[in-house]
């Protein structure tokens, strides 16, 4: 019985400390938020006052369209979410079950092309984009439809590479007996791999939409008007621009952008754990 | 259902949808086309036929499935990558940026010099007899004329309207442009020279002045050079992007293009040492960095895993506090953190006492970097560790304890080898995105700091991607071409350590 | 069954031929002006422009705000002709690098447009003799004391960190003087030239003379007297300018370098404090500051879009206006580059004060100098290496210093030629 009260112990031990470690920062964040000097107050770790101020802020002042940027975030991340998982599970299902040429050489290249220092490419996609708006301003530099084209471009990579782990996870029975039943390849995709993978791929979709959500380099630089901004690129202003420091709108902020994530990410919490090591379990 | 996937709607569906993105893109193609985006619309028009070509034939299964995937990565990583592979053979930095024939023409409008006293007068655009004139008042000396390209004409004063400024705005047979006129001359007028005396003429400097300036630089097309025609001093074509005097290789005309110089961009990195030595250095801390956050981020993790593996009282709330971490955006922590690790305001400092200048110090700034990612790390290894160790056949630990293994050996001897095997994919993939973090990099330190009184460009916590990012965006000569070939560099040094690392794991195995 | 696909899809597509070159965009007018702005002036200037737009006539003005100072950077950096603005409103030391690159086209102004302004702002935006935009906001720093720490203005450098001294404990100061605007390289030259490194040197007919610098051993020793405990930092200077702000508001910090754009937070904030330049070893004497101009400058492109006299009648009628300056910082409340603008009733005390301690001990900001890298590294870079390199590593002061004056010597002698 004491033996397993001592092992029990330290189990809570590493648990409570971790998490004390995990909730540091963001407690500072909370507290922050409700403070209305603008500074980070990390100094006191005891709130010294509750003030609506900063939230006020984010809706009320007509130069901080704060809903925009949150409508503009919700709609860039969740389209590139559902094409990309849509495209990319089409590839990684070929990859996977599809019997052709090249096949391994295209893996390959696939994790080249993932690998290179994309960050460089920065100039050549605006150039490329730039040229876009002076024949088709609706989808070039400077709107969202062009930015989410360049995201669905670079997440091919990540995305077809991490669903054909979770694809050849899959047991290949079913779609076999859809084959012997006469469906062809394109019908067993939608029919047979789609319904069963759903919840792998709604894993992906979310991981694809958070990614897309923290994304600020490419999207500081293609969403320049300040209603097409994203949540990213509208608080880094708070505290990124030349001349201003203010965190206070910026903590408000950045909690009221995470509450949607981290409830998604909570209650998906299960099959995020199983989709993460089915890309690797299989091995 | 599969009688609808397989029947006449499904096929006349596919076919409109099909047309009606053809469409679009034909649209696209032709309005590229017209703008002289020939590329571009190369690449549409291929696109229309490609898919045509998929979709309406059966050529080849397999390519119905890639086609769109193919077409997003060729246009947006693909293209790119080859436009970077291409630029690392340039010299291609600040001051050689445009073009040639762009280059030419901004030599020749910078080759316009104003007469050294100042002249300038009062100008009104409009037409004389039916040609481009202005309507010059050179207010001090009350005196008017008009001016084409071709003549000078005094006027009369006694013929000219005056506004309120003393300014004429009318003479006999000169017809002044409209205020809607303006817009469409700037483009025609902008360019003339307007007749004055000798070699000097009128150029316009917005629409309400002209400047007295001559042409001291002169583009010979016969030979490719530019000629100063006060001097005579003659420049040629230097061969790495500018005109310069054969006498002197620093007397450049500006702007220059950006010149092929093949190879030199790669040799400069071995063998110029403000270059290479840096470099060198970089290299050393991304691999230090890259590894000890792999480390760390799996070890406690994996500590985690292994003390949530009993179903304890509040597992729940515990596993739900620790993925928080990896749930918020990362932007924010990233930020918040560096608030934190403020020397005089920080919360770090504030909570242990101390007063570490934490992103000052080159040794405290690293230990502050692979802090920060470890928060920001662990929580994706607790959950694929704790996910992987149920996976681990419970059988295999009985059999072992049965045996007569004690914990610590399980873990040591059979556990953990388990889980290496299982994970080391996701190892190395973790390894091979920290040594591209360059979020982390540039939100947190910024790579710095840096000792500049020393000679040094990359700070100390500068990873490659980010020294890269510095020299091709960051300081005030910004080197594409060299960072281009860095990141070549990289991308070799990074692709051959994931695929020897992949290979080991043998996961390329089932593709062969 | 084929040849029937091809003829479905065919005749569709002919059809959209078809359509699309009736709806073949045609080349947009060109009687717009294009204005990029950080994410402070951008505002602004849309609503100036907003009350007032006919500065140009037959043209429309539309200002582009970017979400940061660096975004707006990144973008001109990468922009050609295809997107890129006819102006763009920036800091000074964007013209030698613009020009260099062909981003920034040459402006000539008129004997009556110069006139309105200071001679030596167009220092700061000429490159090789050429102009490429007009003046718009001065930038300074000016040094703030909290009113209810210190009573009286500090005379010397000394007194401030006797100050310090005497009250840290008491008062439970963090620092006796930090810099809270314009970052350990632009801001605190103020507090380099008070101890005796000036960054170039003038002479007493305000030219600036080449080939000499600072004296590395007298500035090294003042550092060691009033900033150095031994080899360690005495407290009074901080290397970074991280959290200087918040202590200077916290009331923690009794002296602060600030930027005149952010007076109106102070303000703001309700803080009594007076405005002044930074003392001097010597009673009486100052450090100089950097004054410097961001402008409106001319890009290339705007001849490419066909405005290029346009832009030019912008930035003459607009930007190097009295009336559009007076106008622009009535928002923005920086102070105005043009004299007539100065003068105005409407510019805060705030904005004159600033005004006022730059001409007690401003020197213009001189970009071919700054940021030259010949000697090894800019001035830019090289400055805040020193306080971190003597403050926080420990390094000899004096030695550090010599390195120091070699740099910037170096960088003086390679901007020569750029003037």
């Amino acid at each position: 019985m004491k033996k397993w009260l001592m092992q029990d112990s330290w189990r809570h031990l590493i648990g409570i400390s971790i998490s004390l470690f995990a909730l540091f920062p963001l407690y500072l964040v909370v507290i922050s938020s409700f403070a209305s000097s603008g500074s980070l107050q990390l100094t006191s770790f005891v709130p010294k006052e509750i003030s609506f101020k900063n939230y006020q802020l984010l809706f009320n002042n007509p130069a901080i369209p704060y809903l925009t940027w949150a409508k503009n975030s919700l709609v860039i991340a969740g389209s590139v979410a559902v094409l990309s998982v849509i495209i990319g599970s089409a590839s990684a299902f070929a990859f996977s079950r599809l019997a052709f040429k090249g096949r391994k050489t295209g893996i390959q290249l696939l994790l080249l092309v993932q690998m290179f220092p994309a960050i460089l490419a920065i100039s050549a996609v605006y150039v490329i984009m730039e040229r876009v708006y002076k024949f088709a301003p609706e989808i070039g530099l400077g709107t969202q439809p062009g930015l989410l084209l360049v995201y669905l471009g670079g997440a091919m990579g990540v995305n077809i590479w991490l669903l054909k782990g979770f694809v050849d996870s899959i047991p290949a029975e079913l779609d076999e007996a859809a084959k012997i039943d006469g469906a062809s390849a394109v019908q067993t995709f939608w029919l047979i791999f789609v319904p069963l993978a759903a919840p792998v791929l709604a894993v992906v979709a979310l991981l694809s939409f958070i990614g897309t959500f923290n994304e600020f380099i490419l999207a500081r630089l293609f969403l320049v008007d300040m209603e097409n901004r994203t949540i990213a690129v509208g608080l880094q202003q708070f505290i990124g621009g030349q001349y201003s420091q203010n965190w206070g709108p910026f903590a408000a902020g950045s909690i009221l952008a995470s509450i949607p994530i981290v409830i998604i990410f909570l209650s998906l919490q299960k099959y995020i754990v199983s989709g993460l090591t089915a890309g690797s379990v299989k091995g | 259902m599969m009688y609808f996937l397989r029947g006449k709607v499904a096929f006349t569906l596919k076919i409109i949808v099909i047309s009606l993105i053809s469409a679009i893109l034909l649209m696209l193609t032709q309005s590229a086309f017209a703008q002289r985006e020939y590329v571009i619309a190369a690449f549409l028009g291929l696109t229309v036929l490609v898919l045509a070509l998929t979709y309406l034939t059966k050529i080849s299964i397999p390519l119905k499935f890639f086609i769109p995937g193919i077409l997003l990565l060729t246009a947006f990583v693909i293209g790119p990558i080859l436009y970077t592979v291409t630029m690392s053979g340039f010299n291609y930095k600040t001051g050689n940026i445009i073009s040639k024939e762009e280059a030419i023409l901004q030599i020749k409008a910078r080759g316009i010099e104003a007469d050294p006293s100042g002249i300038s007068f009062d100008i009104k655009l409009g037409r004389f007899d039916g040609t481009e004139a202005i309507l010059v008042s050179d207010i001090a000396n009350l005196k008017y004329f008009i001016s084409t390209t071709s003549s000078r004409v005094a006027i009369d004063p006694r013929e000219v309207t005056l506004n309120e400024y003393g300014v004429a705005i009318s003479a006999p047979n000169f017809k002044a442009l409209t205020d809607s006129e303006l817009a469409n001359a700037d483009k025609s007028y902008s360019k003339r020279h307007f007749i004055y005396e000798g070699e000097y003429f009128i150029a316009l400097e917005g629409f309400e002045a002209g400047v007295v300036s001559r042409q001291v630089l002169e583009y010979v097309p016969s030979t490719d050079q530019f000629k100063n025609l006060v001097n005579g001093k003659l420049y040629s074509d230097n061969g790495r992007g500018n005109y310069s005097l054969p006498s002197d290789a620093t007397a450049i005309l500006e702007p220059g293009w950006r010149a092929p110089i093949w190879f030199e961009n790669y040799s400069k990195i071995f063998t110029d040492p403000r270059v290479r030595e840096p470099l060198v250095r970089v290299f050393i801390w991304t691999i230090v960095f890259a590894t000890a956050t792999v480390l760390t981020t799996f070890a406690l993790g994996l500590l985690l895993a292994l003390a949530l593996n009993k179903p304890i009282r509040g597992r729940r709330i515990y596993r739900s506090i620790l993925v928080l971490p990896y749930a918020m955006p990362s932007v924010m922590s990233i930020l918040i953190w560096g608030g934190m690790f403020n020397t005089e305001f920080g919360a770090i400092n504030a909570l242990f006492g101390t007063d570490i200048a934490w992103f000052s110090d080159p040794n405290f700034a690293r230990l502050a970097v692979i802090l920060v990612n470890l928060w920001l790390g662990f929580p994706y290894f607790y959950l694929i560790s704790s996910g992987s160790l149920q996976a681990i056949p419970s059988e295999l630990l009985e059999a072992a304890a049965i045996d007569g293994a004690n914990s610590r050996q399980i873990f040591r001897k059979i556990t953990l080898p388990l889980l290496l095997q299982i994970l080391s994919p996701l190892l190395i993939a973790s390894f091979a995105f920290n040594f591209n973090n360059f979020n982390l990099i540039f939100l947190l330190t910024g790579g710095g700091p840096r000792n500049e009184l020393d000679g040094e460009i990359a700070g100390a916590t500068d990873i490659l991607i980010s020294y890269t990012y510095k020299i091709a965006f960051g300081s005030s000569t910004q080197d594409l071409g060299l960072a281009s070939a860095i990141s070549l560099i990289i991308f070799i040094l990074v692709a051959s350590i994931s695929l020897y690392g992949l290979r080991k794991s043998k996961v390329l195995e089932s593709f062969s | 069954m084929n040849t029937k696909r091809f003829g479905f899809a065919g005749v569709i597509a002919a059809a959209a031929l078809a359509v699309s070159t009736l709806v073949a965009p045609s080349a947009s007018a060109a009687t717009e002006i294009v204005v990029w702005a950080d994410e402070s002036r951008g505002p602004n200037l849309t609503k100036v422009i907003a009350a007032k737009g006919d500065w140009v006539p037959g043209y429309t003005i539309k200002i582009v705000t970017f979400s940061s100072f660096d975004a707006l950077k990144e973008a001109f950096d990468k922009a050609t002709d295809a997107s890129g603005p006819d102006v763009v409103v920036a800091a000074n030391d964007w013209v030698p690098s613009g020009a260099k690159s062909g981003k920034l086209a040459p402006i000539v102004l008129t004997a009556a447009v110069k006139a309105r302004f200071n001679q030596t702002q167009f220092l700061d935006l000429t490159y090789k003799g050429k102009l490429y935009g007009v003046p718009v906001d001065i930038n300074n720093v000016a040094m703030i004391y909290n009113t209810k720490l210190v009573s009286s203005a500090p005379t010397s450098f000394g007194e401030m960190v006797n100050y310090y001294k005497a009250n840290k404990a008491s008062k439970g100061l963090k620092a006796g003087l930090c810099i809270a605007g314009g970052g350990m390289s632009w801001g605190a030259h103020s507090v380099f030239s008070a101890l005796g490194a000036n960054a170039y040197q003038f002479n007493s007919r305000n030219k600036i003379v080449y080939g000499r610098t600072f004296s590395a051993v007298t500035f090294g020793k003042n550092v060691r007297t009033y900033l150095l405990d031994g080899k360690k930092s005495n407290g009074f200077f901080p290397a970074t300018d991280t959290g200087c702000k918040d202590n200077f508001l916290a009331g923690t910090v009794p002296f602060a370098v600030i930027g005149n754009w952010e007076w109106k937070d102070y303000v703001a904030k309700g803080f009594t404090m007076n405005l002044m330049p930074v003392p001097g070893v010597v009673a009486g004497t100052y450090g100089h500051m950097f004054g410097s101009v961001s402008g409106a400058l001319l890009t290339t492109f705007a001849e490419k879009h066909g405005v290029e006299a346009g832009a030019k009648s912008l930035l003459t009628n607009f930007f190097a206006s009295t009336d559009g300056q007076v106008r622009y910082q009535a928002l923005e409340l920086r102070p105005p580059a043009e004299k007539g603008a100065q003068a105005d009733a409407s510019v805060s005390a705030g904005q004159r004060g600033f005004g006022s301690a730059a001409s007690l001990a401003g020197i213009p900001q001189i970009g071919a100098f700054l940021n030259s890298n010949k000697g090894g590294a800019n001035y830019w870079d090289s400055a805040p290496a020193y306080w971190t390199a003597v403050l926080i590593d420990g390094k000899n002061a004096v030695s550090e210093a010599s390195k120091l004056a070699a740099i910037w010597r170096a960088n003086v002698e390679a901007g020569k030629g750029d003037l």
